[in-house]
């Protein structure tokens, strides 16, 4: 008895002094311009001016609360999406911090009263100067690559003060990624489908190169190749005569065009005549709680999804299961199976070259 | 004084522009039919020419394989909306030319690009392609010269300079439009679209566009053709035109609805390709001299094969599409600016 209460007692204290420094401690951040980004405690208010941006903090805190300012057009892309589904009261958000343009209205914006906005990072300091000057606390991003990807994810993660949240869901992307590469790499280059993403369709056609294009990135992973590898530059626009002579095996429609579906092919006097259209390979990108073209959040569920198609032979991923997986654990949600439908445009393209295995069981 | 002229040497005028004529005429024919002979798929020369052939042989045949439709569905209706959009833009440009006799104007001036650029940014904003973009550029770019036709007139009068003034006021004013579209647009979808769609492309020709453009183009190109004498006389000072039983208002606004027609819709089919109106009067004017009778059909020809052939050199260069604005301005500048030392050396010589 005499012996034990010192030991509970030096326990208590411990557990005391073990979780002080941890309150006191301030939380700090390398953003993606070299800045560090300083703050007192985690934060509750988040304003978020880059587009992707407010569907990740919604999906890193796994909710609405913290997000207090967003883009008109992520806003727009939320609302009208599965997250406005799932966050109805995402409407209610504020989004005239910013134009489309990604000026900031700083009155607008502090009038949100963030404790941190998130901006753009090598855009120049026309779009950042004024958020600083304004008193407000700014961590800069830039996008593109998986690497960034997942460097922005922690650092928004962090600022709220859930790291272990983007530590998951980081931990989730590098398994996947590790996961598909080491069964990809064997693939022979003859066995490699070549596929042309299309970025834009509607009015005039465009393609990217493959440098620093993140459809390239899981074009490779999914054991296919870019036939527009050697472009300059990203959506770069493209005659259909140049896609007659790549003649991809596989066309993939991008899911920004709201209006744009498979009839965009299979109606065009050229386009219908290469191998993907012959073949009934022409898929458009899914649209779940962000667009999955892009880096974001739900980027493995892409994967995954190109690589089923790709390679059915050697992927073999439970898609809507794996769906389900990670929506619960994103945003806290279970999908509906017409969820998945409308995700996925089983509508559409249900009837495409091995899409029946993406449909209910 | 170019008047002069041709008055004193016709005889030996008339065998130059026959041959000056002749010449363009076989310029434009070889660079058309370069331009289908050349793009990014590969077809041999001697398969284009059985292609076209059995085209020509039979023209209810749809074509079936993809070289068939590479020649005959994308590089044909394409080489001829370029042609006639040269065509259309170079007469457009001599014709205003003229009407305000000073050699540095072009469509630009009288707003109606910009009209007709506001018209297709708005279309791509809200999701429309197609014929409701062609619709929307035409039809803003004709209010555009409606509105500078109403700002011109005073007093049941309309003066050159007004006209020139009007059409700064208006083409501003949709300029700031376009601004204020491109400030709204996304930036992930249809602001990149708006911007590439700006600087002007044909690859989005097809027989349907080309059918569209025909209309306006055609009704355009025509009445300046047959307003080529009155040209001339446009060309005079205002008195000694109205002595000739001219009235110089009427007829400007003539001209100018032509114009408009012709602008218009070449901005809604193609974007706006400047240059052209600029560069070609001028390399036609050398040729042929300032007589509007010869000057239109040469500006005619010259234009149609000058953007046949840089619409060429855009779609087949690299495989991306290489804006046609960047390409007019990057070889219409040099091209220009040469053309110009070398007819001021000439002129200050004699």
């Amino acid at each position: 008895m005499t012996i034990r209460f010192p030991i509970a007692l030096a326990g208590v204290v411990l557990a005391i002094l073990a979780s002080i420094p941890a309150r006191a401690d301030p939380i700090t951040i390398n953003d993606h311009e070299g800045r560090t980004v300083t703050l007192a405690k985690p934060v509750e208010r988040i304003a978020s001016i880059p587009i992707p941006m407010a569907s990740t903090i919604i999906a890193m805190d796994g909710g609405t609360s913290k997000l207090v300012g967003m883009n008109p057009t992520a806003k727009s892309a939320i609302v009208e999406g599965v997250l406005g589904k799932i966050f109805p009261e995402a409407k209610d958000i504020p989004s005239d911090i910013t134009a489309p343009n990604f000026i900031p209205n700083v009155e607008e914006l502090a009038a949100t009263n963030p404790e941190l906005v998130i901006q753009w990072a090598d855009r120049g300091p026309d779009l950042v100067d004024p958020i600083v000057n304004a008193g407000l606390n700014a961590l800069l991003i830039s996008y593109g690559s998986e690497e960034k990807t997942k460097q922005y994810q922690a650092m928004v993660a962090t600022a709220m003060g859930k790291p272990e949240r983007a530590e998951m869901i980081n931990g989730w992307r590098d398994q996947v990624a590790a996961e598909m590469a080491a069964k990809s790499k064997d693939i022979p280059a003859d066995k490699k489908p070549r596929i042309l993403y299309l970025g834009r369709a509607l009015e005039s056609l465009t393609a990217s190169g493959d440098k620093g294009n993140y459809a390239a990135f899981y074009v490779n992973l999914a054991g296919a190749v870019s036939v527009s590898a050697d472009l300059e530059g990203q959506g770069t626009t493209i005659s259909p005569e140049q896609i007659a002579e790549w003649n991809p095996d596989v066309i993939l429609l991008n899911s920004f065009e709201a209006k744009l579906g498979l009839e965009r092919i299979y109606d065009d006097p050229i386009l219908s005549l290469t191998k993907a259209a012959q073949d009934k390979r022409v898929y458009k990108m899914p649209l779940g709680g962000y667009r999955w073209d892009p880096p974001n959040q739900e980027s493995p569920l892409t994967w995954m999804w190109l690589a089923n198609l790709m390679h059915p032979d050697i992927f073999q991923y439970d898609l809507r299961a794996e769906m389900k997986k990670a929506y619960k654990t994103l945003y806290d949600y279970d999908l509906t199976d017409e969820d998945i439908d409308g995700i996925l445009w089983i509508g559409m393209q249900g009837d495409a070259t091995d899409y029946a295995q993406f449909k209910a069981k | 004084m170019a008047m002069a002229a041709a008055e004193s040497g016709r005889k030996s005028l008339i065998g130059v522009r026959i041959g000056a004529f002749g010449l363009m005429a076989l310029a434009l024919v070889a660079a058309m039919l370069f331009s289908i002979g050349a793009g990014r798929f590969s077809v041999d020369v001697p398969r284009i020419g059985e292609i076209l052939l059995a085209a020509v042989m039979n023209p209810d045949a749809a074509p079936s394989q993809m070289d068939e439709r590479i020649v005959l569905l994308v590089r044909l209706p394409r080489v001829l909306l370029a042609a006639l959009s040269g065509a259309a833009l170079a007469v457009g440009g001599a014709a205003l030319q003229g009407v305000f006799r000073n050699p540095l104007v072009s469509p630009q001036v009288l707003g109606i690009s910009q009209g007709a650029a506001f018209g297709g940014a708005l279309a791509i904003l809200f999701g429309y392609s197609g014929f409701i973009l062609l619709g929307m550029a035409f039809l803003l770019g004709l209010s555009a010269l409606v509105m500078v036709g109403l700002l011109a007139r005073i007093n049941g009068r309309t003066e050159v300079i007004t006209v020139i003034l009007a059409g700064m006021i208006v083409g501003a004013l949709f300029a700031a439009l376009v601004s204020v579209v491109q400030f709204v647009a996304d930036p992930n979808t249809s602001l990149p679209a708006i911007v590439y769609w700006l600087m002007g492309s044909f690859s989005t020709a097809t027989w349907p566009r080309l059918w569209l453009a025909v209309p306006g183009m055609g009704l355009g190109l025509f009445a300046v053709w047959m307003l080529r004498y009155r040209l001339n006389l446009l060309a005079l000072e205002e008195q000694e035109a109205r002595s000739l039983g001219v009235n110089p208002d009427r007829e400007r606004w003539y001209i100018f609805v032509a114009i408009s027609l012709m602008t218009g819709t070449s901005v809604a089919v193609a974007g706006i390709i400047g240059w052209i109106g600029l560069v070609v009067p001028h390399a036609a004017r050398i040729l042929v001299g300032e007589d509007h009778r010869v000057l239109i059909p040469a500006s005619a020809l010259l234009g149609a094969a000058y953007l046949t052939l840089i619409d060429t050199m855009a779609r087949t260069l690299t495989a991306a599409e290489i804006p046609l604005g960047v390409l007019t301005a990057l070889v219409g500048a040099p091209v220009f600016g040469t053309l110009l030392r070398r007819h001021f050396k000439e002129t200050s010589r004699t």
